[in-house]
């Protein structure tokens, strides 16, 4: 009998665990769209987006010759857990971020559906024009990316910084000054392709950690298993916001890096709309709107 | 004399590839050889460089056994790459066509084998963490297993507890804990129990996170397999040994135990394998592994062509490791 209670009420618990995650409704996407721009008016659109430029509302954008993978809607690459560029909210399934917000205005603007795909990062690249239309993932052009897909406008300009914890008396004055120093960064970014170089060319020696997620980086900092953190300035103009146990040492400012939204190399009709979409956002001050709300004063 | 004329063939065909491979080997260009082929243009960046603050030329030389490869690239506003592939005297350009291929081939090798670099990385990591791994599972593995058969009930339970722990939650998220929670809620650094001079400190202690946390998980699974082995032994074995007047440790420890090594040989060898692969998430710890390795590449240079050798290197492991478990698993045969 006992055996029989049990074994109904381990079923039971089962079904329970199955069917409670259905109840929680993601909260709206797109945390700072606040702007009239970005209301979901445009969502609604009709196929053959290419020659309906009037029908949406608030997309008055010619398409042009445009291809995307699917009708109507913009299918979105992102490395979802760079924050603040694109997070997931609380509820673990909704993105969050800057680059969620740009994209989702650029969408609207286009009389497009936004649809956010996350991907790792080793290989986002590849899936362009295969799995989603664009790649809006903190991505920095540089002209070796430039070979191989198009790239939008930049939408932000961003530095190579130094994280160091708070408490650390260092001094950083340049990147040379890490010398001897072991660093954390992530995988296959700039911050990598950057510090590899100094490091094989043999301007400095310094030992590398390369990790697949920024956020591990900054656990080691804090653990203390790295003396520093080398990341975009405005991810760590994030952490420093939301954390009090970094500090930024450094900040390149002479070489400044931008991020664009990255597309397949054959898809120029989408280029021009998308610069068409950011400029618009640009003067109509959305742009400058959603930087003040993902990096707020840090990133004066 | 009796092993020689066993292995005649085998023995003869391995010497002539040794001296094959040395006088090949000796023949090979030498790094300075090799750099004096460089076009005029870049063997003036490389005499700057010596006096700048921020170099520009990476010079990436690696010597594998019988060829060597030589890639030499700058960064900034200039940028030239040149690469070179060195055999029998003779330095070939690789910047294209099939020297290309070979010279990224080379360079891939070099790579997931971890030549040039410390012990933790490449296959030297992989093959490493899993000899290590195997070795103190089995031995983690032995007393558990004891400790699940024994009659004392505590005894018997904990060791439940722990193969119900470590075998029921994911390898990964145990790694995260032993290298990430662990020492975060303790206050203190994997790499501080290396001393602050060593610059790899930081390698060596995730390493040592590693192996706690993939020792502690083959254990849960090393002591099943030896406790199916034990309890495989008939029973009319202990009968004979308490009828002999032996104790519970001699019947296990003469008896039972040297009979059980054979029959589980070949789970330990599958346990072996699966690891092998398992170590791959070490890359979760920034450690780089030959899957890490290959990956990267395939991302930074999108060559598909990384995997090939990378599978070969993975296949001539376990060829090796599979051959030295059938040798041990013919040894202990004797008990039958």
């Amino acid at each position: 009998m006992k055996k029989k209670v049990m074994a109904i009420l381990c079923a039971a618990g089962m079904l329970v665990s199955m069917t409670a995650c259905g109840a929680a409704k993601p909260a709206d996407a797109s945390g700072a769209a606040t702007d009239a721009a970005a209301t979901d008016a445009a969502v609604a659109t009709d196929t053959s987006a290419a020659t309906d430029t009037a029908d949406a509302a608030g997309a008055t954008i010619d398409l042009g010759d445009a291809k995307f993978l699917t009708e109507g809607v913009l299918n979105v690459g992102a490395e979802v857990g760079y924050p603040p560029f694109e997070d997931f909210a609380e509820d673990g399934t909704t993105p969050i971020g800057y680059d969620i917000d740009i994209i989702t205005a650029v969408a609207d603007k286009l009389g497009l559906d936004v649809n956010i795909i996350n991907t790792a990062w080793d290989g986002i690249f590849a899936g362009i024009g295969v799995n989603y239309d664009v790649a809006c993932s903190a991505v920095t052009i540089t002209p070796e990316r430039k070979e191989t897909m198009l790239f939008s406008d930049p939408y932000i300009n961003n530095y190579q910084a130094v994280v160091l914890p708070a408490d650390s008396d260092q001094k950083i004055e340049s990147f040379n000054d890490l010398d001897g120093m072991t660093i954390a960064l992530q995988k296959e970014t700039t911050s990598d392709i950057l510090m590899s170089d100094y490091k094989s060319t043999g301007t400095i020696d310094i030992q590398i950690v390369a990790n697949e997620k920024i956020t591990s980086c900054f656990t080691q900092l804090e653990n203390g298993e790295v003396d520093a953190v080398v990341v975009d300035s405005t991810v760590a103009d994030g952490f420093i916001n939301s954390s009090d146990a970094f500090k930024i040492a450094y900040e390149d400012q002479a070489e400044a890096e931008q991020f664009g939204i990255a597309m397949a190399k054959d898809n120029t009709g989408l280029q021009t709309a998308i610069n068409q979409a950011l400029k618009e956002l640009e003067s109509e001050g959305y742009i400058q709107e959603c930087y003040d709300y993902w990096f707020g004063s840090a990133a004066e | 004399m009796k092993f020689l004329k066993k292995y005649k063939k085998p023995i003869i065909v391995i010497a002539i590839i040794v001296v094959v491979v040395i006088v090949l080997g000796a023949l090979k260009p030498t790094e300075q050889e090799m750099l004096s082929c460089a076009s005029p243009e870049m063997q003036k960046m490389i005499r700057e460089d010596a006096t700048r603050t921020r170099k520009r030329v990476t010079v990436t030389y690696e010597s594998l056994i019988v060829v060597n490869y030589l890639s030499l690239s700058t960064s900034g506003a200039q940028e030239i790459s040149e690469h070179y592939v060195g055999f029998v005297r003779n330095v070939y350009p690789a910047d294209e066509g099939p020297m290309k291929v070979v010279g990224q081939m080379v360079n891939y090798t070099y790579r997931m084998l971890g030549c040039g670099e410390n012990l933790m990385h490449g296959a030297k990591l992989t093959i490493l963490l899993t000899t290590l791994t195997v070795i103190f599972g089995l031995l983690l593995g032995t007393v558990l297993a004891l400790g699940k058969i024994s009659k004392n009930k505590i005894l018997s339970g904990i060791s439940s507890g722990y193969i119900f722990f470590f075998r029921g939650t994911p390898l990964l998220i145990q790694l995260f804990v032993v290298y990430f929670t662990v020492p975060g809620i303790f206050g203190f650094a994997w790499r501080d129990i290396f001393p602050a001079s060593d610059a790899e400190a930081v390698y060596k202690g995730a390493f040592t996170a590693a192996l706690i946390a993939f020792a502690l998980n083959s254990g849960a699974y090393c002591a099943e397999i030896v406790r199916s082995a034990i309890q495989s032994i008939d029973k009319g074995q202990y009968e004979a040994a308490k009828a002999l007047g032996m104790t519970y440790g001699q019947t296990m420890g003469l008896i039972i135990v040297p009979q059980s090594i054979r029959r589980m040989i070949p789970n330990v060898s599958n346990e072996f394998i699966m690891i092998l692969k398992d170590a791959s998430l070490v890359f979760a710890i920034s450690l780089m592994d030959i899957t890490t390795i290959s990956k990267n590449i395939m991302t930074s240079e999108g060559s598909y062509l990384v995997f090939i050798p990378a599978l070969v290197i993975y296949l001539v492991i376990t060829a090796f490791f599979g051959f030295i478990f059938n040798k041990i698993e013919k040894r202990f045969s004797v008990y039958e």
